[in-house]
């Protein structure tokens, strides 16, 4: 490796300074809404693209931050960080998510208070989610996550006046403080079994295991405490009431970012060589010696069981909601259950799968919940029912939802598609392997819970196409805006959604193969 | 070390788990919630301390160095929990959790 060198962490750097910068403006009295916006798009803007760099595309080369030696070399055995190309790509999903929601609050009233806090916060917990790209310590891991855990706690609830909020964050808070609780508690034990809280010590058992029982429960406290921040059933409950009652585009960051953090560590922790589960035997160490112990199949099934579960309830109760947000929030819960299909199998393609499959969830879910933001600050109610004739009232607005729920569904000519058939064919592939027929029931699964979903997106666009208009709701927006009272942030952000999801599910080719290499790398070598 | 001492040791610990764990679930006024959680992340902290005096090498000094980083964490996470209760009591003139119940299921 390399000798570490600051410029490594310029991208991080870029959202920390922008942060401070932000509080310290508030500090100062500055009352321009605008200034505080600006700031937080430019920094993610230029940190997405730092990354994009890094990752390998020549035409941005001069942004790039990391020498190409320092990607994919791997952590020492003491190392706090890694920079995987893998992980490279999951910073970049953050930052989407972060530019997006950015982007669409400069269209926020302008009288709103609080404005700075939640740039800010918004900064502070894109961070968070970056460091935990580049984690190769389970310590490190999980204190990245709680910086944007304790950001977005504070998010949810930034409004201070706004009852539904308040109890937003306080449920978000119990919620989040126990699954640190029972992370923590986990790590503990795996550094009992291991002596060490390094992924690659972890991985490879560098310093022999002294109590196989301890690491076994050890990864089911993990399990559970990173459940909870992917939202997998039954730690899911939080989500729907969490995603409700905060404002819709802190929803948005919620689905469409910080939920990702927890797929990608999962990722750290349960796939590859860094993973404890390559473990097939262990030496003797002094006078205690203990047989070989494979957790793999153990850890395969338990997880294989929480997608399968994840997805079906996610879905049937995503069918019973008569609230837009409410009905977003279970089919967000559905969409991890999907994700968790990819770390159940652990095979390049799946993860490759798995990954796009994320990166399509950021423009679709976000983009959807940017969507909702913009619809209810025209005046429209929480209620699916109310948005009749949104679609005709709003040509283009109704064009763009229409493409993200149909994107959500997995229809041909959307991300969505791409993404799951990719994933789902992976799992087939891995069910040819003697022993892992288990696999082919995860595709069936999917598949199903795929048409299944279909039925509620498409009763939202019935809604939206086949039934008249309220009347009584002012959908046009104040006359002469010439975006119909979305303002131009939220339209560009939605535009911007609208493209990814059209551009990546009809020539998914160049990210898709960026990916898979991504992917194959870190199955191969881990990060 | 033998099984028999980890046992004692980790079941110490996991006893302070559940005592938090039980509180977390049970209590209703957010103060004493918020005590249940700090009792809960503590056991993480009692066991890194323990498992340090095994460890040999590097790992000892990192398990000891990861216990005090959490107590910072968990005092940083009652904060954030302080502040919320503010506000909460401030919004209704009340911190209890059981009646916070807008949000319907």
């Amino acid at each position: 490796m390399d000798p570490v060198s600051w410029t490594w962490f310029l991208p991080e750097a870029f959202l920390l300074g922008a942060a401070l910068l932000v509080f310290l403006l508030d500090v100062l009295g500055v009352e321009k809404l605008e200034a505080f916006g600006a700031v937080a798009v430019g920094a993610t803007a230029l940190s997405l693209l730092a990354v994009v760099a890094d990752l390998g595309f020549t035409p941005l080369s001069f942004l790039s931050t990391l020498p190409p030696s320092v990607v994919d070399s791997g952590g020492g055995a003491t190392s706090l960080y890694a920079f995987s190309s893998l992980g490279l790509v999951f910073q970049g999903v953050f930052l989407s998510s972060a530019l997006l929601v950015s982007l669409a609050s400069l269209s926020r009233p302008s009288h709103e208070k609080g404005a700075a806090v939640f740039y800010g916060l918004l900064l502070m917990a894109t961070l968070g989610m970056m460091l935990v790209a580049v984690s190769a310590d389970l310590i490190f891991l999980l204190l990245a996550i709680e910086v944007t855990g304790i950001a977005t706690y504070l998010m949810v609830g930034y409004t201070r006046k706004d009852a539904r909020g308040l109890e937003a964050a306080m449920k978000f808070y119990i919620i989040g403080a126990l699954s640190t609780a029972l992370s923590f508690f986990g790590a503990s034990l795996l550094f009992g079994a291991f002596g060490s809280t390094n992924l690659l010590v972890l991985s490879q058992g560098l310093g022999g295991i002294s109590n196989h029982s301890l690491a076994l429960v050890g990864y089911a406290f993990l399990i559970v405490g990173l459940g909870f921040k992917v939202t997998l059933v039954p730690f899911h409950a939080w989500a729907v009431d969490v995603y409700d009652g905060a404002p819709t585009d802190v929803s948005a960051f919620l689905a469409g970012g910080t939920k990702k953090m927890g797929v990608f560590a999962f990722f750290l922790v349960f796939i590859g060589p860094l993973s404890i589960l390559t473990v097939r035997a262990v030496n003797c160490t002094g006078t205690v010696c203990i047989a070989p112990y494979d957790f793999r199949p153990t850890v395969e099934l338990t997880l294989g069981l929480l997608a399968i579960v994840t997805m079906t309830l996610g879905n049937v109760l995503a069918l019973l909601q008569k609230e837009m947000k409410r009905m977003l929030a279970y089919s967000s819960i559905s969409q991890a259950g999907y994700m968790m299909i990819g770390i159940a199998i652990g095979t390049a393609p799946a993860l490759a799968g798995a990954t796009l499959q994320i990166l399509a969830h950021v423009f679709m879910k976000a983009g959807a919940f940017l969507v909702v933001a913009g619809v209810s600050a025209l005046g429209v109610g929480p209620l699916i029912a109310q948005y009749r004739g949104l679609g005709q009232r709003r040509p283009y607005l109704g064009v763009a939802f229409a493409l993200m729920l149909l994107s959500l569904a997995g229809i041909p000519l959307t991300v969505g598609f791409v993404s799951k058939f990719i994933l789902f064919s992976a799992a087939v592939q891995a069910s040819t392997v003697a022993g892992q027929s288990f696999f082919f029931w995860l595709a069936v699964a999917g598949l199903l819970n795929s048409a299944l979903s279909v039925f509620y997106y498409a009763r939202v666009l019935k809604v939206m196409y086949m039934e008249s208009p309220d009347a009584s709701v002012p959908l046009d927006g104040p006359a002469g805006d010439p975006t119909g009272g979305l303002g131009y942030g939220r339209s560009a952000a939605i535009l911007l959604a609208v493209v990814a999801i059209v551009a990546l599910g009809v020539y998914p080719q160049p990210v898709f193969s960026a990916i898979q290499a991504a992917a194959t790398h870190f199955v191969a070598s881990g990060a | 070390m033998t099984d028999f001492v980890v046992a004692q040791f980790v079941g110490l610990s996991a006893a302070l788990l559940g005592i938090g764990l039980f509180g977390i679930l049970t209590r209703r006024n957010f103060i004493l919630l918020l005590i249940a959680i700090e009792i809960a992340i503590n056991a993480a902290v009692l066991n890194f301390v323990y498992f340090a005096g095994f460890a040999t090498g590097p790992g000892g000094v990192s398990g000891q160095a990861a216990a005090v980083v959490i107590v910072g964490l968990a005092a940083t996470e009652v904060a954030v929990g302080l502040a919320i209760v503010l506000a909460l009591n401030r919004q209704r003139g009340s911190i209890n959790v059981a009646e916070a119940t807008t949000l319907r299921q």
